[in-house]
């Protein structure tokens, strides 16, 4: 098995020190990423920041003392001067130059007091426009405590408006919270991350070959078929693995900024050193299962175009199971799913980070996927002494 | 000692429909070798002539493992190509131009790569390297890439490529194809060098000149059977003139008078 690390060594060799491969598998995945999702949550953050600055310019008309109070108590708002027509208040609620009107009836707090009938004050705002709904919902607050206290001086005795106290203990474990976030995100990102770093090596190391007609320089060598397999499964691993890291670390930085978690991280120290353990296990399980898939892909295509065709479909059903996983309650712990390909791996992940697994279903994925890996291997193998596969252009 | 013994050789290929058609055949394989023998002896450089399509290339890709035959077998040094595949390709050096050299490295990163795969010890290869460097001019390239090389450059890279392990047995197809005359040259000297060294060359080529200056055996291939096999003088005395052009003219004519 001498030139398998032979094999191995030239493989690592060519992608580490080819300037355009270093730079489109290991930095560029994490720097577009980080780019990407950095530019996204200064854009949320700007816009949030911007909502919060913004003092909405309010029309009242027969504006009661006491509403006045509340309002001035609930937020802060700049009074339009003069009169408005109703036409002319539309119009400028919808071009945004007025964010609220409110036409409170003239004897509003008058009929209130005497209780003779409901008068009826009309709000006009703009649902389109942030500016003008956040506006409507903060006078919504301030009425709703003028309506509290309207109730509170009809009764006799106030306090029967608090008939009861309800007292509420939350037993959330922080821990569990954590860990559903992660749950909910990590196996889809690594999913489509470890399949992303593959298939930026795996078609060119192989089909890349047969197209340029390296590879049959290769076998004339007296190399073993199985060594030149486990050569380029083993170096393709190694370098996907590095790429999908590439594209963890984009997503790590990028999170304060995305999350606007005020530059503080979701607190992974939730999990123990066992934890990380069992999932480095998976991921490497699993990046073996999908290189070895892409590897017979791209061992079976004429072409590097042919094999990225080829893979895109598995990528797909890969990504779909992904996403299912992120939008399902629980995990599920049936043995059978830990037993599917793909499938079985994303949710022992899952599993692993919300601390519900089974040694059983744990097992049960990680030596079903080894099976297949194994299965794949041999098939691989058996393509490379394929001369209809190797050299059919 | 054992030479290179070709035995019974058969290969046949599957047609696709498009080629079916492209050849406007009904039948669904084609026979590119049929029942092929010869043997290369150690000593001396076999010449396989052909025309295009004769099955040359089948014969060599046979011999080098790359392809398995339908029937028949090859011995390289009572190793078969059925089933000691594995030795077959450490005794072989086989040069064609379809096998390729990677664009990203260099001559210096290749020799040394193959000898690796070829299990040469490091003092073995960085003589060997330095000598046939040397000889075929590759010292001033060297550390080139392959991509930046000519076409010429390539095909002496291919050709100390192939040579990494001093095989006893080397299989040349077209190997002065691309070079210019002055290494060409280089590459007719190094053959006949390694003819007194004892070794077995295969030298398949369509150039005939070739062909008359260094073989000392000749069979000429068409349509995958071989139809004339000696000497040189042997096969140029079947012509009245004794001329070898005359004998592989006359031969294509007669294969293709029978085909029709």
């Amino acid at each position: 098995m001498k030139n398998l690390w032979v094999i191995f060594k030239k493989e690592i060799y060519r992608v580490v020190t080819d300037k355009r491969l270093v730079l489109g598998v290991f930095i560029l995945p994490g720097l577009s990423i980080f780019l990407i999702y950095t530019i996204i949550g200064t854009a949320i953050g700007g816009q949030m920041d911007e909502e919060q600055a913004h003092v909405p310019t309010l029309y009242v008309e027969n504006l009661p003392g006491e509403v006045e109070a509340h309002l001035d108590a609930h937020m802060d708002y700049t009074l339009q001067e003069g009169t408005i027509e109703e036409e002319a208040l539309r119009e400028k609620i919808r071009e945004e130059e007025l964010d609220l009107a409110v036409i409170f009836p003239e004897d509003f707090a008058e009929r209130i007091d005497s209780r003779e009938g409901i008068p009826e004050a009309t709000v006009f705002y703009n649902q389109g426009s942030n500016h003008s709904s956040n506006a409507y919902n903060n006078f919504n607050q301030a009425m709703g405590a003028y309506h509290e206290n309207i109730i509170m001086d009809r009764l006799d005795d106030p306090s029967d408006y608090h008939p009861y106290e309800l007292g509420t203990v939350n037993l959330v474990d922080e821990r569990n919270v954590v860990a559903q976030g992660f749950a909910m995100l990590m196996p889809m990102l690594i999913i489509i991350f470890l399949f992303v770093g593959v298939m930026n090596i795996g078609p060119d190391a192989i089909a890349g070959e047969k197209e340029r007609g390296t590879i049959a320089t290769l076998l004339v060598t007296p190399t073993r078929r199985t060594e030149i397999a486990l050569g380029k499964v083993l170096s393709i691993a190694l370098l996907s693995f590095a790429s999908a890291l590439s594209s963890f670390i984009g997503i790590l930085l990028s999170l304060p900024q995305l999350m606007q978690f005020d530059d503080t991280l979701p607190d992974i120290s939730i999990y123990g050193i066992g934890d990380f353990a069992v999932l480095l296990l998976v991921l490497i399980i699993t990046v073996f299962f999908i290189v070895a898939l892409v590897s017979i892909i791209s061992t079976y295509a004429k072409s590097v175009k042919e094999a990225t065709t080829l893979i895109m479909p598995f990528y797909f059903i890969a990504m779909i199971i992904g996403i299912m996983n992120s939008f399902g309650t629980d995990v599920n712990q049936s043995l059978l799913a830990h037993l599917a390909p793909i499938y079985g791996p994303i949710n022992l992940l899952a599993g692993i980070l919300t601390f519900e697994y089974s040694l059983v279903n744990f097992f049960a994925t990680v030596l079903s996927t080894l099976v297949y890996t194994s299965l794949f291997v041999v098939l691989l193998n058996r393509m490379f002494s394929d001369e209809r596969i190797m050299f059919t252009r | 000692m054992n030479d290179l013994l070709v035995k019974d050789l058969r290969k046949t290929f599957r047609l696709s429909r498009k080629q079916r058609r492209i050849d406007r055949t009904k039948e669904r394989r084609k026979v590119a070798v049929d029942g092929l023998s010869f043997t290369a002896r150690r000593g001396e450089i076999y010449g396989l002539l052909g025309p295009n399509g004769a099955g040359k290339t089948t014969t060599l890709r046979c011999i080098a493992t790359l392809i398995s035959p339908d029937e028949g077998d090859v011995r390289v040094d009572g190793k078969s190509v059925l089933t000691d595949s594995l030795e077959v390709r450490q005794y072989i050096s086989f040069l064609t131009s379809e096998l390729k050299l990677d664009d990203f490295f260099t001559p210096n990163y290749l020799f040394d790569y193959f000898s690796r795969l070829h299990g040469v010890d490091a003092a073995t290869r960085k003589k060997r390297k330095k000598d046939l460097f040397k000889r075929f001019g590759i010292d001033r390239f060297a550390e080139v890439k392959v991509a930046d090389l000519s076409s010429g450059m390539k095909q002496k890279t291919s050709l100390a490529i192939s040579l990494v392990h001093d095989p006893d047995f080397i299989v040349f197809d077209e190997p002065t194809n691309g070079l210019d005359v002055l290494t060409a040259r280089t590459v007719t000297d190094y053959l006949l060098e390694m003819r007194e060294a004892g070794k077995a060359i295969i030298l398949s080529t369509h150039i005939l000149s070739v062909v008359e200056k260094m073989c000392d055996r000749v069979g000429i291939i068409i349509d995958g059977r071989l139809q004339a096999e000696g000497t040189l003088d042997e096969v140029r005395r079947t012509d009245a003139d004794a001329n070898l052009e005359n004998v592989f003219f006359q031969l294509v004519e007669q294969s293709e008078v029978a085909a029709a």
